[in-house]
């Protein structure tokens, strides 16, 4: 059987294979009392103004405004371009993109364009603030090879966890010239939570508070869980179809583990773009700022079934919330009644990552995750936590010494995964997020390519983020 | 007295003083001498560690920490591997004696000495707390975290915090260069969500430094 069919196979026959990872609980109805179950719309998209060939030139700008982000509630939100998530940067690799962004904000901003290659200049990192009334021109060319989903969001000092939970996300989609998979109906779904007041105010509480201090442990989460700003939307597919899912964790402090009950997903994709083969799972847990690409196929006509948000630990036992054992519902997948379609064949090689030479490595760094803390210190801009040059290979040995999960993430440069507690990663794939899970340690291989500057590398806890569990790699010319 | 008695009694006390003791005045934190292994003679090295040694000894460290009073004895300070001396039930919660060893992912081998210190002085949890010079012990302030994060109950720290900055320096030197590190993960400790904020307030555990002599309860003076 040759490697396609067996895909193939797996595709078609695993629907009733695979138990529920953990029990189902319809959680969503009273924690999510906004549901409406419209289908699900991708976000708009940014409109290219350029005229020039492989150029894409936007406008972007970051406003308060009142939005209903729940039927029946107006909230006052910062959003860009009046979307609550933002308008999709769509892109191809190669294109020059130029974004004309202004800040109408009543505060500082950037724009971290997360996981993208580009100038440091470009980052929206907090060394590069833009003023109430400002603007700025983001400008950066898309590297070849690095076709894949990736997200934007501000990245103020002390402020991203506010920013985002106020409504400034979006994400960005990066086409190959050559991608391996079939033409498939694609959807992006940007995953996030909020929490609000009974009138309707996005909920931020006094950081002196018990609440707030709570917030500040485990990372700001809330209880209701948006897909594309939407409650419970629904996804329709015909029997035998394979769509295409680009999912983003777009959430504070939420690490979604998401599932299918009953039915496997073939994940093609991650941080940085496709991986080599396809892989077969039951679940994916997308760790704040992460990404992920999915196929998922339809079921028998006229069936329904839901992805779920199943339950994970990644709390100290301290501040563990109560329902955080409870499954929750994400989105309706609606298999329709129309007659069933060819399922599509999906190749078995994907692309070719070429992994990072270890023995060319001439460093390696010890990162040590507190709570709050990196190598026992707060953020601070005026140090240079990790100094190195362009072109240096590193080993990044990053271990997380307390009794909370940490996401780290690198601004600048997609790394490898070399192992996990001395587990070697079972294939290649280029990262930009990885969880650090509680007490355990993962060696990851970097190198600095093309783009001097000081660069961030942080906890994407944004509460931890905000109260300094951020360091500044220096990566000289 | 057994050392298992002994371990208990000291407990009780501990946990009789977060309980009970009522004194009230504002805390003046003393600034904290040089902490780190840098500029020290390697002899002034070795004599401050003996001191530590000294006081980690006589201050029953290994009581529940591991070794007992001996610091020849098997799993010295190498935290919890025995349920019934090593782990206590304070209230709802379990909390588990930790491992001194200086490794890094298990122990004190990334804590620098002023973090050790920080937590004898102020019973802030190394792990968790920045490697600053605290000034003040108001919360938010004088680099006092907002939301502090206390050793779990009964480490004694409220007692041991009374040493010397001399004293409490040569402890943090012991732990990090006097010991041979010891790969032992010891489970988290459970705790309330306020990190044991609420049983160590001034009104529950008394100011540091303590009050002038004599106090009400005490004979002397002119």
């Amino acid at each position: 059987m040759s490697k396609t069919l067996m895909l193939l196979t797996v595709l078609v026959l695993s629907a009733t294979l695979v138990a529920p990872s953990s029990p189902r609980e319809t959680f969503a109805a009273r924690a999510n009392p906004s549901a409406t179950g419209d289908l699900a719309s991708n976000p708009p998209l940014l409109v290219n103004i350029s005229k020039l060939p492989r150029t894409v030139e936007v406008n972007l700008t970051a406003a308060v405004t009142k939005l209903s982000l729940q039927p029946g509630v107006v909230s006052e939100v910062f959003a860009y371009n009046g979307h609550v998530p933002g308008p999709t940067l769509d892109v191809r690799e190669g294109d020059r993109v130029i974004i004309h962004f202004k800040n109408e904000l009543p505060e500082p901003t950037t724009v971290h364009w997360h996981g993208i290659h580009l100038p440091f200049e470009s980052d929206g990192s907090p060394f590069h603030p833009i003023k109430p009334g400002e603007s700025k021109d983001y400008v950066f060319t898309v590297r070849p090879g690095t076709a894949g989903t990736y997200w934007y969001h501000p990245h103020p000092d002390h402020r991203t966890g506010f920013a985002i939970g106020k409504g400034l996300f979006g994400a960005i989609v990066v086409h190959a010239a050559d991608d391996p998979l079939p033409r498939l109906t694609e959807k992006l779904l940007v995953l996030s939570d909020n929490r609000f007041l009974q009138d309707g105010t996005i909920d931020f509480p006094d950081p002196a508070s018990h609440h707030g201090g709570i917030d500040e442990e485990n990372g700001r989460e809330g209880p209701v869980l948006f897909v594309n700003g939407q409650v419970l939307p629904r996804i329709q597919i015909r029997s035998g179809e394979v769509q295409r899912w680009r999912v983003v964790n777009s959430s504070a402090g939420r690490i979604f583990r998401i599932a299918i009950p009953g039915q496997t997903m073939l994940q093609v994709g991650t941080d940085g773009g496709l991986l080599e083969k396809p892989v077969e799972v039951k679940e994916v847990l997308l760790t704040t700022g992460e990404r992920v690409e999915l196929l998922v196929r339809g079921g028998a006509r006229g069936s329904s079934t839901v992805l779920q948000n199943l339950p994970y630990d990644r709390y100290s036992p301290q501040t563990r919330p109560a329902d955080w054992n409870v499954t929750r519902d994400l989105l309706t997948l609606e298999t329709t009644n129309l007659p069933p379609v060819t399922p599509p064949v999906i190749p078995a090689t994907l692309t070719k990552i070429v992994p990072l030479d270890t023995t060319k490595a001439t460093a390696v760094r010890t990162i040590i995750f507190g709570q709050g803390i990196i190598n026992g210190h707060t953020m601070d801009m005026a140090r240079v936590d990790v100094s190195t040059h362009v072109g240096a290979t590193e080993i990044w040995e990053i271990t997380n010494i307390v009794g909370m999960d940490h996401p780290f993430h690198l601004h600048g440069f997609q790394f490898q995964v070399l192992d996990r507690d001395g587990v070697k990663e079972p294939y290649l794939a280029w990262k930009d997020m990885l969880n650090i899970p509680k007490h355990s340690t993962a060696r990851i291989i970097v190198r600095y390519d093309d783009y001097p500057g000081k660069w961030m590398f942080h906890c994407h806890i944004l509460d931890h983020e905000d109260h300094g569990m951020m360091g500044v790699l220096e990566v000289k010319p | 007295m057994t050392r298992r008695s002994t371990k208990l009694l000291a407990f009780g006390t501990c946990v009789i003083a977060i309980l009970f003791a009522a004194a009230y005045s504002a805390p003046a934190p003393s600034k904290s001498v040089r902490g780190s292994t840098g500029g020290r003679s390697h002899a002034a090295m070795q004599a401050q560690i003996a001191l530590g040694r000294h006081m980690v000894v006589s201050h029953a460290c290994g009581e529940c920490h591991g070794g007992g009073d001996n610091p020849a004895a098997a799993f010295w300070l190498d935290g919890m591997r025995d349920t019934i001396t090593q782990q206590f039930r304070i209230g709802p919660f379990v909390t588990r004696a930790k491992n001194l060893t200086p490794d890094v992912a298990t122990g004190t081998g990334s804590f620098t000495e002023r973090q050790i210190f920080n937590a004898l002085r102020y019973g802030l949890r190394p792990e968790e707390t920045p490697d600053v010079e605290i000034t003040s012990t108001t919360p938010g302030q004088g680099n006092f975290p907002l939301h502090p994060h206390y050793l779990a109950v009964p480490m004694p720290w409220m007692s041991w915090r009374n040493m010397s900055n001399e004293e409490l320096y040569a402890i943090a030197a012991y732990l990090k260069n006097g010991l041979k590190p010891v790969s032992h993960k010891v489970q988290d400790s459970d705790g309330p969500p306020d990190f044991w904020a609420g049983e160590y307030t001034v009104a529950k555990i008394g100011p540091y430094p303590v009050p002038a002599f004599p106090t009400a309860n005490e004979k002397g003076g002119r």
